[in-house]
């Protein structure tokens, strides 16, 4: 691991180098700023929402459209731009030193992989596009306004390009860079992880790019793919859209579970308690995911027979979800667990998995998913896997890395309270935004009726995110002072759990 | 460890036949979706019941891992595999 803090080089030689832990550096500075800008997005909706608009009283933001585009941004960012850039900095840091080999198959392409992203950040930062991160035809082909959809477009097309080129230098490394005394089966299931998502991405992304392609056309009046006026179907694009990103959310997911299979088998001080099975329900997962697209679209009028076979599909990942949560449980058991700030998280992404994984089951019901379809009830139910598994993993593994990255160990009682207020900040406004589904809000909305059920749930929505940003700023002061002058770090092992780890740590890959 | 396996297996087939019978019993004519709103209504606190059911055994369980297997708990006992190289 390189110490960058410790041992300070100038910038531009971290900026310009192609070494996996340098660039691994870039995309993990990268993503949690932009964690931070969308997350502020977050809160500007949420205020917004603390009050509905009575003759003119409790309105924060401008108008319905600014509204729209923080919320279109605030999506993009956070998917696109802080969980998929991060599980990249964990895959840049951590694959070639599990695989045992001196960097990723292919540096400078993992380099142009990495610098493709700000161009586009800053397309869809600058553009500021009000179409949803859906990118919503017909209103996307006809109404969305100006330059703004388009750079949307043309960012999501760069970081789709940057996602495949840095997926296929994943199953490289892995598959053909791995040590030769290591055969797969050995190859720790955070980098499994790693394998199967690359897969995903390489197979689901190229739907979307040829669904970006047609949307630019529509909008320049040169095709009517999924324009009506035209004869065009903006269900096609819906279910172009699906296809790719049914499998995103396990592109999202994946990573996630492979850094809790690293941090609590760590933490429990045992191995895992079955790494088949944890392999086999990654791929599992993997197949599963493009057997469930259309669950998206019950409510367009699809036949039965096809609403049932999405059903089941979806259904399909119960069980495998289930094997990993029987695994991370199985491995506590009969363990010595340390409640490190890292450990915390991960036990609390596994909660709030498994109760995001209940409602998405109950959502999956096809004649359910007509009562919560487009209601806050989905907001939650997506939330609480993004915000309450993906995230917090995340943000369990930014701990986890800290002293390798910095060589000093964060303050554990912020890491604390920053969980702690996460975990009850999550769970206010997540679990009550199903309840305001079932209660009838739309999703979406810039404003609704002084109904006082709904005022109230979207109060204590709203109390919840700002708990959430509260515990952000310690995370971000946190991170930002002892990384500067926190305690020095025992790099051999910075948490006090003993024993020796199952790949080298001390594997320090020289720089080139 | 074993007994705990097959009686977690038990009890989810015991859960699980009944929620997938509950979700086909729901009619499969199209159209009748949304005008048969009380059985649909039945349908989602039943599958809730076994939401919560399913819920509440693994957060039990989950809990009761965390209380027990704390290095704080006055029982933890070093795990076999501390100081070896696992």
């Amino acid at each position: 691991m390189v110490l960058e803090f410790q041992k300070p080089r100038p910038i531009w030689q971290i900026m310009f180098s192609t070494h996996h832990t340098d660039i691994g550096l870039l995309y993990l500075i990268l993503s949690l700023a932009f964690l931070f800008l969308g997350g502020s997005l977050a809160l500007a909706i949420r205020a917004e929402l603390f009050f509905p608009n009575i003759e003119g009283t409790g309105q924060i933001i401008a108008d319905s459209m600014t509204f729209n585009r923080i919320f279109t941004v605030h999506g993009t960012t956070l998917i696109f731009l802080f969980i998929i850039p991060f599980a990249s900095a964990v895959g840049n840091y951590f694959v070639p030193i599990m695989v045992r080999y001196k960097d990723m198959a292919y540096p400078k392409l993992n380099a142009i992989a990495f610098w493709m992203i700000p161009p586009a950040a800053v397309l869809v930062w600058l553009g500021f596009a009000d179409f949803t991160w859906y990118a919503q035809p017909p209103y996307s082909i006809i109404s969305a306004p100006g330059p703004a959809a388009d750079m949307w477009i043309f960012g999501l097309k760069i970081l789709g390009i940057s996602s495949v080129l840095g997926a296929i230098n994943f199953v490289v490394t892995i598959l053909k860079c791995k040590h030769p005394d290591m055969s797969i089966g050995q190859v720790p299931l955070l980098a499994w992880s790693f394998l199967v998502t690359s897969c995903i991405i390489i197979v689901a992304i190229p739907t979307f790019a040829a669904a970006l392609l047609m949307l630019l056309t529509d909008r320049l009046g040169l095709s009517g793919f999924f324009n009506p006026a035209m004869g065009g179907d903006p269900i096609a694009y819906s279910h172009l859209f699906w296809f790719t990103f049914h499998p995103e959310v396990y592109v999202l997911v994946l990573p996630a579970i492979g850094m809790m299979y690293e941090i609590i088998p760590r933490f429990s001080r045992k191995p895992i308690y079955s790494y088949n099975s944890g392999v086999f329900a990654f791929v599992l997962l993997a197949i599963v995911a493009f057997s469930s697209w259309a669950h998206h679209m019950f409510a367009t009028g699809m036949s039965f027979t096809e609403k049932t076979v999405f059903m089941v599909g979806t259904l399909a990942a119960v069980p495998a979800s289930a094997m990993h949560v029987f695994n991370f449980i199985a491995t506590m058991w009969n363990g010595r667990i340390k409640f490190a700030t890292p450990m915390m998280w991960a036990v609390g992404g596994m909660a709030l998995f498994f109760a995001a994984g209940a409602g998405g089951v109950v959502n999956s019901a096809m004649p359910l998913d007509f009562s919560t379809h487009d209601s806050y009830w989905v907001v939650g139910h997506f939330h609480l896997f993004v915000m309450g598994t993906i995230a917090f993993a995340s943000i369990g593994f930014v701990y986890y890395m800290f002293p390798y990255v910095t060589g000093r160990m964060y303050n554990e009682t912020a890491g604390k309270a920053h969980f702690v207020l996460s975990f009850v900040g999550t769970v206010l406004v997540f679990f009550t935004q199903h309840v305001l589904g079932l209660y009838g809000m739309p999703r979406r909305v810039f404003d609704y009726p002084p109904i006082p059920e709904w005022i109230a749930m979207n109060q204590i929505a709203s109390v919840g995110a700002m708990i959430i940003g509260t515990s952000m700023v310690i995370f971000l002061i946190n991170m930002i002072y002892s990384s500067a002058k926190g305690e020095l770090a025992n790099i051999e092992d910075p948490f006090g759990l003993g024993g020796k780890y199952y790949y080298p740590f001390e594997a320090k890959n020289p720089h080139h | 460890m074993k007994r705990m396996i097959g009686l977690f297996l038990v009890l989810a087939v015991l859960v699980i036949i009944p929620a997938i019978d509950l979700a086909f019993a729901a009619g499969d004519e199209p159209g009748e979706y949304l005008d048969r709103r009380v059985i649909i209504w039945n349908l989602f606190f039943r599958l809730m019941a076994v939401a919560f059911t399913v819920g509440a055994v693994v957060s039990g369980t989950l809990i009761w891992l965390v209380w027990r297997f704390r290095e704080s708990n006055p029982k933890a006992k070093p795990t076999p595999y501390e100081g070896t190289d696992w």
